[in-house]
């Protein structure tokens, strides 16, 4: 089993037709049989077709060449050999290459038999020059066929009874890929799938034999006697094998589109045949529609620069440039640019906004697998690599299931006060599976020592393990319990206590439920869960509005100064800055657009004002651009923003303006609400939002604008998602109308949008 | 040869699955199903918000059987699907003129 016998089951054909060719009495001079296809290449399976192409050279009348021709043809067909043929002269060969893809591609692989070789090869020469020259006629073409095969056959990796030929990822695909880097358009690693080919012509080899058929589908009655035959543990470390070829025929066929559509064409580059190269931050840049690492960039400087490349790229909707993936992994095998354990909180952000980019992540974390540098980051990731799910309820691998929960996630994060759990838990909520253990156990037990690397505080891991130990919960207890009985619903808020807690298993299970596919989630089923968690919530007495922070004495004798005071805290990549401040309408905004100048990233703020002075806590990520901060810098930009508000919102509009030149993905709209009763004499105005430049000096803004004053604030960003509470109240003080706070809500949607 | 049809709560199918695998039922059919009868929908109001559940999520089962055990069937289904609350489902026999086993041709009871 393998390629020898392939050739040898080829050699043997050759071998038939050779004898047949003689035998027919065909003059060599005149004519020759050329394999093409797989034949072509000498693989043959015991199911192969041979696909031959005879060539003559038009001097034989029609009825001699009929005879020569079924000479050789009728005794294959006595022996049930299955033929596909054709009879051409020269120039008809040159006419069929120019009206079809199929036998354009065909030619590229053929190969004399028997008979003139001046013939084959002239043939052979003409196949191949075309191919290149009119390579921007056939790729397109050749493009359009391959995406409504993959809509009749669907994902080879992901598939619980694949096609091995002709799903993505199959045999079909490694001879386009074949075609498309010998037409010199494009330039492709094709050593990187050799294994993959191996694996699955072997299969498809195994396939026939045991099944004594001529199908390339691997149905589940096969998959034992495949995996028996070639010696595999299980049928799950088959398919687990070919799920893994697949998907790096898929990559690498990624690529190869991506460099035809994009390579040199970006902008004035296609006429000026230089790539324009827009730098995003130090070491990272937008070019050909790719985020590129800068080749120069010493990953040791920056061992974040990865999870940054790749939060940048999914954030915009493109794709990592392979040479820089290629290079990243290469240092990380080297032993440079590993990440610290902990990690920082900014490596912990960035995986936060990877994991929230939606659909456009699945790409560069299927990229992150293929060129394993997923595994340096999470190595548990390794152990439901390509790990089947046999069995009718799921469509995906373990590995692209929570992916694909990831990704239903991301549209729930409106959802839920930590969009940053959420998402976390998706990507991770299937980590237990492999082992005969209950998997939601094993994960609770797994996820506990990654969450604590990935830099998560001790809280938020406990509510991680426990979100992954009952993300089956609702869905079972919804299906299979009495929900009036009042047992159903303790037994429910006996593990799950607090409102927060609860709107994340929520979001997780229908996030997972839709993962799974038709046959696990339905209106149905979301309605039974939904009233499940309803009637949980009644009996739940807690609430998920956040509360106003408390200050130090220490913070209330400098608040008694009165005066504008600045401390900063150097944290290593993050500063603690602590601004008091007299308090003025509009005071949030103009701290918070001070330090969006200052090129300063607000990760959390917590601000409170007591006797007319306001004290608030920043926690900012430097952006690599931005200017050594001191003290008086800080002093003398805010002295500037407070005397002159107009400049500095134009200086921030200038900014916003700049960064909305680049593209972005779709997110789930922002939602304002409103809570009355939640406070004494202040209303609270929780806004979720997808993060963006100057989001909260927007805010605070149009607060300002609706004439009401904000006591306090705790502002959040957690990924790419930002939660912002704020305690307002109205000028002279006291807790808004229903009227005004609908009408501030409204008008902070409106400044969002 | 009757088929029998119930709208059941949807945490009683296992139980009702079990009895009738008892009585010796081997096949049945079972979707997802919502409605009300008497039951009707209800209003719920949480923190301010009121929630109106109209439609509520029931199990459709059905099961073919000759006419000889059709009312026993009945009953096993009506005892195990039963809470003796309201919303605990119906059931409800129809004639069946002919039935064919596909796979073999078979016909009548023999295809049951």
């Amino acid at each position: 089993m393998g390629t020898r016998e392939r050739r040898s089951r080829s050699n043997e054909r050759d071998l038939l037709i050779s004898e047949l060719f003689t035998s027919s009495g065909a003059d060599s001079e005149k004519i020759a049989i050329a394999a093409v296809g797989s034949f072509g290449r000498g693989e043959l399976s015991p199911g192969s077709d041979l696909d031959i192409v005879i060539i003559h050279t038009g001097s034989y009348s029609p009825a001699k060449l009929t005879e020569i021709v079924n000479a050789i043809l009728y005794p294959l067909w006595d022996q049930k050999i299955k033929v596909d043929h054709s009879v051409r002269t020269r120039s008809e060969v040159r006419e069929a290459l120019g009206e079809d893809l199929k036998v354009a591609m065909g030619l590229l692989d053929i190969r004399l038999i028997c008979g003139s070789a001046d013939l084959v090869a002239e043939v052979q020469s003409t196949a191949l020059s075309t191919w290149r020259e009119d390579s921007d006629k056939y790729l397109p073409e050749l493009e359009k066929t391959l995406e409504e095969r993959y809509q009749r056959n669907g994902e080879l990796a992901y598939l619980l009874e694949p096609d091995l030929k002709e799903s993505r990822g199959g045999l079909r695909d490694i001879t386009a890929l074949r075609a498309m880097h010998i037409s010199g358009a494009l330039t492709l690693p094709m050593e990187r799938i050799s294994q993959a080919e191996s694996i699955l012509s072997t299969a498809r080899e195994a396939l026939h034999l045991v099944s004594g058929r001529d199908k390339d589908r691997l149905l589940f009655t096969e998959q034992d006697k495949v995996a028996a035959h070639l010696n595999y543990l299980d049928a799950d470390a088959l398919m687990s094998e070919v799920a893994q070829a697949a998907r790096a025929v898929d990559y690498l066929m990624q690529m190869a589109w991506h460099q035809y559509h994009h390579k040199g064409r970006d902008g004035f580059g296609r006429f000026l045949k230089r790539v324009r190269s827009d730098v995003i931050s130090p070491g990272i840049s937008v070019s050909n529609r790719e985020v590129v690492i800068d080749s120069t960039f010493d990953f040791d400087t920056d061992p974040v620069i990865g999870l940054r490349a790749a939060a940048t790229a999914a954030q915009l909707g493109m794709r990592l440039s392979f040479n820089s993936l290629r290079r990243y992994a290469d240092a990380l095998d080297t032993g440079r640019g590993a990440l610290p354990a902990p990690w920082p909180r900014e490596a912990r952000e960035y995986l936060i906004s990877l994991i929230g980019a939606g659909p456009a992540m699945v790409e560069i974390f299927e990229a992150l697998d293929q060129e394993e540098i997923l595994f340096h980051w999470i190595p548990e990731w390794r152990g439901v690599r390509s790990l089947p799910q046999r069995n009718v309820l799921h469509r995906h691998t373990v590995d692209r299931h929570m992916v694909e929960t990831a990704v239903s996630a991301a549209a729930l994060t409106r959802e839920v006060h930590r969009p940053d759990l959420l998402l976390f838990t998706a990507l991770f909520h299937d980590i237990g599976k492999g082992t005969e253990e209950d998997h939601s156990i094993r994960g609770e037990g797994l996820i506990k020592p990654l969450a604590a690397r990935i830099g998560f505080n001790e809280s938020d891991i406990a509510i991680i393990q426990k979100l992954i130990r009952h993300h089956l919960l609702l869905s079972a207890t919804a299906t299979r319990r009495d929900l009036d009985d009042p047992a159903t619903i303790s037994g429910v808020s006996e593990h799950i206590s607090d409102l927060g807690t609860l709107e994340l298993l929520h979001a997780l299970s229908i996030a997972d439920g839709i993962a799974t596919g038709r046959a696990a989630w339905s209106d149905w089923k979301a309605s039974l869960v939904s009233d499940l968690v309803r009637r949980v919530k009644l009996a739940i007495t807690d609430n998920t509005v956040t509360q106003q922070p408390e200050l130090t004495p220490e913070q209330i004798s400098r608040a008694a100064k009165g005066k504008l005071s600045v401390a900063i805290e150097d944290r290593g990549n993050i500063y603690a800055i602590e601004v008091i401040a007299p308090d003025k309408t509009g005071l949030l905004s103009i701290v918070s657009g001070v330090l969006n100048i200052l090129r300063l990233d607000v990760r959390s703020a917590r601000t409170k004002t007591i006797n007319n002075v306001a004290v608030m806590e920043w926690i900012v990520l430097p952006d690599p651009n931005a200017p050594d901060l001191s003290q008086e810098m800080l002093v003398r930009e805010l002295t500037r923003g407070f005397e002159s508000e107009g400049k500095l919102a134009q200086r921030i509009q200038d900014r916003i303006d700049a960064y909305t030149q680049m593209p972005t993905i779709p997110f789930p709209a922002p939602i304002v609400e409103t809570f009355l009763d939640a406070a004494t004499d202040a209303t609270i105005i929780e806004v979720r939002s997808h993060d963006r430049p100057a989001l909260l000096f927007s805010i605070g803004d149009t607060v300002r604008k609706c004439n009401i004053d904000i006591r306090s604030a705790i502002v959040t960003t957690l990924g790419a998602e930002a939660i912002d509470t704020l305690y307002v109240t109205e000028i002279g003080g006291g807790a808004l109308s229903i009227e005004r706070a609908d009408e501030v809500a409204t008008r902070i949607e409106g400044s969002l949008k | 040869m009757k088929l029998i049809t119930a709208i059941l709560k949807p945490f009683k199918l296992d139980e009702v699955k079990d009895a009738l695998q008892g009585a010796g039922i081997t096949g049945m059919t079972v979707s997802e199903a919502s409605g009300f009868g008497r039951q009707k929908g209800h209003t719920e109001v949480y923190r301010g918000a009121e929630y109106t559940v109209d439609l509520v999520p029931k199990v459709r089962l059905e099961v073919l059987v000759d006419d000889a055990d059709a009312a026993n069937i009945v009953d096993v289904i009506v005892k195990a699907a039963g809470t003796g609350s309201i919303g605990d489902g119906k059931v409800w026999t129809t004639t069946v003129d002919q039935v064919v086993r596909v796979r073999t041709g078979e016909r009548g009871p023999d295809a049951i």
